[in-house]
């Protein structure tokens, strides 16, 4: 009952370094397993690899093996795949082929020729074990990330995989969820004997649920095989894992609050029927930092999403004292984005051409875009697309991308997903010094409260529609 | 209407735009664009909606009607204009345009208006034996057209806050999006396989679609009685 990698290399261009070198491990059903290690290290990949997705899909084994439970789950139908592995994507958009909740575990349910008269009864114990009974009719274009987060997990509990792969299942998903959702597994894993292997930069959520920690560092496995109940801070910190409670202990200089530069007054918006923002009003200073948390799907991504203009909303946004809606073709740029997904702000065909973009009224541009790529260590990849970064690569270039542009308001939506510690730290001390030395309002969300504490000023909590301080102010 | 068959809806009302092509008939025509707006409107679809989408329709028609009557060929018409108390021929003509305009969208509002995707997909993959790949990967296709519309909103504000302004056709911003929709398929191709879906293993049919009393009745309606209706009448 294991997953087993011998002597595994892997890559996915012929002419490229391997991903992964020499990947020999045996991963037990008895135990949950997080694995864990630096952005783009390869975790992803070897789960892929061992949910039969790679090599099919992408990429080249060029020596050794994966078994699960003694099959190659390469070699495996996809309904058999299915049965023996179940893996969760990191991207929660594109999991799901069909329109609703309910229509998506059915569809499932139907792929491995699930008796009809049984369907019903799977997919409702799927609901309840995962807490989203409530969400069975609703479309699934209509729910937050972490609430796709939750439908993915459902589907997975309904096909009752004998090992669950999961890649960054909380990423997208408050703290108390991801907890929650956390303790299921771990039932799961307990009363059905379902084996997990886990992909996590964040140790936090696992605490209670993993019984091991492995770290992935180069494309190698490091032989340390941590006890998730006893972890030793100082040896998690070498490796540059998130300490789980551990400050980020940021060094910034202090703020010197500036004018107000964004305001917002009265501020409401609808998703259809549903009320997601309800007079929400608050007003951010130039050289001061924000966090912006709350539970998943409260309306965080819309609250942003109305200030980039995808969602109309009612009253209104001031930046310097002219509405949004009316900026001037000088002022546009003025606030810039930081998307959750970075692809979605991606406007540039190579690496070096989207930061070019941003630079492009900077006559010393070439100059600064190399030191600016060496600075994220993007530079040997600066003539391929964009897209075909890792996810953590992705984010360090949409960050500093729109660091590079001279705005005075930066707004970050989850800005350290799906990072580790080494680059969280370095993105947000670098998007922290920028609010501080170019007088930059920062505002930023997250779902991780020790972040907001470490680095923002002013800590906002948007419940119920309503955006309030949850701290006293340290300006 | 919801409630029919939609491999029946379809034949039906497919059957239906070849008689009313076989006829040369304002008359016949308008009462299928009227039909048509019953049907939509029994099936509870928003007023507001329906306005909508008829006024491109309105404009199309409105074309065709001045098309028909300036480009009239008296000698060719089939029947007597003055049977139909019409002014004249080239009324006659441009009635004849302008109603085909609103039958044929009528008839095709009716099918998309009150269809489910998801049983027409299923309905078509029962009764057509289309092949389950194509019908579910039209489904996850299907499921991508909305994340389109948002995408590129998405995309033409990473310009704005870059401080560029594109517009809605530039080059620039397809780009991205053609990127984008290529990454998709691969994605979502990934996320079904992993859920256990071929296209080749059998899969089992929770509600299946089938062929009740009713879809008979619209078969024979739309199939039979109505061509034989055109050929007497």
């Amino acid at each position: 009952m294991s997953i087993r990698f011998e002597n595994l290399q892997f890559t996915y261009f012929e002419d490229r370094k391997p991903v992964l070198t020499q990947v020999s491990a045996e991963f037990d059903a008895s135990e949950v397993t997080v694995l864990t290690g630096a952005s783009g290290c390869g975790k992803s990949t070897l789960l892929y690899l061992a949910a039969g997705l790679y090599p099919h899909a992408a990429g080249l084994v060029q020596a050794g093996r994966v078994t699960v439970e003694g099959q190659v789950p390469g070699d495996l139908a996809p309904p058999e795949r299915a049965r023996l592995v179940g893996m969760m994507f990191q991207n929660p958009e594109l999991q799901f082929c069909m329109d609703t909740v309910r229509n998506e575990l059915i569809f499932c349910l139907e792929n491995l020729r699930t008796d009809p008269a049984e369907i019903e009864a799977k997919l409702r114990a799927a609901l309840d074990f995962c807490g989203i009974a409530h969400l069975e009719h609703r479309t699934l274009l209509s729910l937050s990330g972490g609430e796709r987060q939750k439908v993915m997990l459902a589907c997975l509990t309904a096909i009752g995989p004998r090992w669950l792969l999961l890649d960054e299942p909380f990423a997208n998903i408050d703290e108390d969820s991801a907890r929650a959702i956390a303790a299921g597994l771990g039932r799961l894993h307990r009363e059905r004997g379902v084996g997990i292997l886990a992909v996590d930069h964040r140790l936090d959520s696992w605490l209670d649920v993993a019984d091991t920690v492995r770290v992935l560092d180069g494309g190698q496995l490091l032989p340390d095989v941590l006890d998730a109940r006893n972890l030793d801070a100082a040896r998690l910190e070498a490796l540059g894992i998130i300490v789980p409670g551990a400050s980020y202990a940021p060094s910034l200089p202090p703020a010197a609050p500036g004018d107000v530069v964004l305001e917002l007054r009265h501020l409401s918006l609808r998703h259809r029927e549903n009320a997601v923002l309800r007079d929400v009003n608050a007003s951010f200073r130039r050289g001061c930092i924000y966090a912006v948390v709350g539970p998943s799907g409260c309306g965080k991504s819309s609250l942003f999403g109305a200030l980039s203009g995808l969602f109309p909303y009612e009253g209104e946004a001031l930046l310097e004292g002219r509405s949004l809606r009316k900026l001037r073709r000088a002022d546009l740029g003025k606030i810039g984005f930081v998307t959750q997904n970075p692809q979605d702000q991606f406007v540039g065909g190579t690496v070096r051409k989207e930061i070019l973009t941003s630079l492009r009224k900077d006559p010393d541009a070439m100059a600064r875009s190399e030191e600016i790529l060496r600075g994220i260590r993007l530079w040997r990849y600066r003539d391929i697309s964009p897209y075909m970064l890792s996810q953590g690569q992705q984010r360090r270039l949409g960050v500093a991308a729109l660091m590079a542009y001279d705005c005075r308001c930066l707004v970050c939506d989850e800005p350290t997903y799906a990072q580790d510690r080494r680059s969280t730290m370095a993105i947000m001390d670098a998007l922290c010094r920028l609010a501080r030395e170019r007088g930059v309002a920062l505002i930023f969300s997250t779902h991780d409260r020790q972040l907001a504490r470490d680095y923002a000023d002013e800590i906002l909590e948007l419940k119920e529609g309503t955006l309030r301080a949850v701290a006293e102010p340290r300006v | 209407m919801r409630s029919l068959n939609p491999a029946c809806k379809f034949i039906g009302l497919l059957a239906a735009t070849f008689v009313l092509a076989s006829r040369r008939d304002p008359v016949w025509n308008l009462a299928a664009f009227v039909l048509s707006m019953a049907a939509i409107l029994l099936a509870r679809v928003r007023v507001r909606t329906l306005l909508l989408l008829l006024l491109p329709v309105a404009l199309a028609a409105l074309g065709m009607f001045f098309t028909g009557y300036r480009f009239a060929a008296d000698g060719s018409m089939p029947v007597r204009a003055d049977i139909f108390l019409v002014g004249g021929s080239r009324l006659w003509n441009g009635m004849l345009q302008a109603s085909r305009v609103l039958a044929y969208a009528g008839l095709g509002y009716a099918f998309a208006l009150t269809t489910d995707r998801i049983r027409m997909v299923r309905s078509f993959q029962r009764q057509f034996h289309v092949p389950q790949v194509f019908a579910y990967g039209l489904l996850a296709a299907w499921g991508v057209f909305p994340h389109m519309a948002q995408e590129f909103r998405r995309t033409r504000a990473a310009f704005r806050a870059r401080g560029i302004r594109v517009l809605p056709f530039s080059p620039a911003l397809l780009a991205p999006l053609l990127v984008k929709s290529v990454r998709w398929s691969e994605e979502l191709s990934v996320a079904m396989e992993s859920k256990g879906f071929s296209g080749k293993a059998v899969r089992s049919d929770f509600a299946p679609i089938r062929v009740q009393a009713r879809d008979w009745a619209f078969l024979v309606v739309c199939c039979l009685a109505l061509p034989a209706a055109a050929i007497w009448l």
